[in-house]
């Protein structure tokens, strides 16, 4: 059972907690970008900031070592 | 055009899937038994369907449209992020190539080893089958759900499925060759960014964004990720003997 639940929470969320808390820190930055801006500029520029944030997470996600 | 977008996405996801799904109902049925494969994998998309059924109208019912893209929009870029970052390394040679063949060889090898209960059911092949099926066919209920959740999604999602279904069970009946020769780690790749273009369009629109060129958005996003996938590929190899950071 214990492994049928892990396999569920690889599943969801992946092998490595590097994507859900990318996308997680991805969709805070966001929302606090989205209070800071003026609604119009947010409308017009929101998602190309949305993705910049995204392509930073899977960036960090690869993020090697020796 | 989204229509055909979403369809396609969903084809792609769900057959993925679906081969590995296949993969073990076939080492399975070839090891242990047929009839036992069958009925764990029956049981199991039995199941997953029931789940989807029971939870997905019930997840979506009276939910806030905007609340629901962001939600969904998560959901996918999970999946996405996820399946992009496995293909990245193992184009990049830091993981080894994704393959059904492979894995039904090494299912084939690992139940060939055990040994078969009387002539009775095989409640031990038909749970491997059950576990199988069930933890893949549930990711392809998630994503489709995800992808059909928003309005006028769920046909085309729905579309792409059976599509997967009928392509994956023609593969299965030809049996393994067509397995062999399928470029499983491209078409991975190239799922992770459908499905992360897809995250990003719907998580944008459900907090406000109004994409330029409307539903256009969604092939400059996947452009957008294709090239990082390219970059963050070819830096890999060029870096050297490393290993994936595993937390």
């Amino acid at each position: 059972m214990s492994a049928v639940l892990r396999s569920l929470r690889q599943l969801i969320l992946g092998e490595t907690w590097t994507i859900p808390l990318g996308v997680g820190a991805a969709l805070a930055l966001a929302v606090l970008i989205r209070a800071a801006l003026p609604e119009g500029a947010w409308q017009a520029a929101g998602g190309f900031t949305l993705a910049a944030l995204l392509v930073a997470a899977l960036a960090w996600s690869l993020r090697t070592r020796r | 055009m989204t229509f055909v977008l979403t369809m396609a996405a969903a084809a792609a996801a769900a057959g993925i899937e679906m081969l590995e799904a296949l993969a073990i109902v076939l080492a399975v049925g070839m090891t242990r038994g047929l009839r036992d494969a069958l009925l764990g994998a029956l049981a199991a998309v039995a199941a997953v369907v029931l789940l989807c059924l029971a939870l997905g109208p019930g997840l979506l019912a009276g939910a806030d449209l905007h609340l629901l893209r962001v939600i969904v929009g998560g959901l996918l870029l999970l999946f996405g992020l996820e399946w992009l970052r496995k293909g990245i390394l193992r184009m990049a040679g830091r993981r080894r190539r994704s393959s059904s063949y492979d894995e039904f060889i090494e299912e084939r090898e690992a139940l060939g080893g055990q040994a078969v209960a009387g002539s009775g059911a095989d409640w031990a092949a038909r749970l491997v089958a059950f576990k199988g099926v069930f933890l893949e066919g549930l990711e392809v209920g998630l994503i489709v759900l995800a992808l059909g959740a928003t309005p006028g999604h769920l046909a085309p999602a729905l579309l792409g499925a059976a599509l997967a279904l009928f392509l994956v069970s023609v593969i299965g009946l030809v049996l393994h060759e067509p397995l062999r020769r399928l470029p499983e780690t491209q078409l991975k790749l190239g799922v992770g960014v459908a499905l992360t273009a897809f995250g990003t369009f719907f998580t944008a629109e459900g907090l406000g964004v109004e994409w330029p060129l409307g539903d256009i958005a969604l092939l400059y996003l996947a452009a957008l990720f294709a090239v990082t996938a390219w970059v963050a590929t070819r830096r890999l190899v060029r870096a050297g003997p490393f290993v994936e950071v595993v937390q």
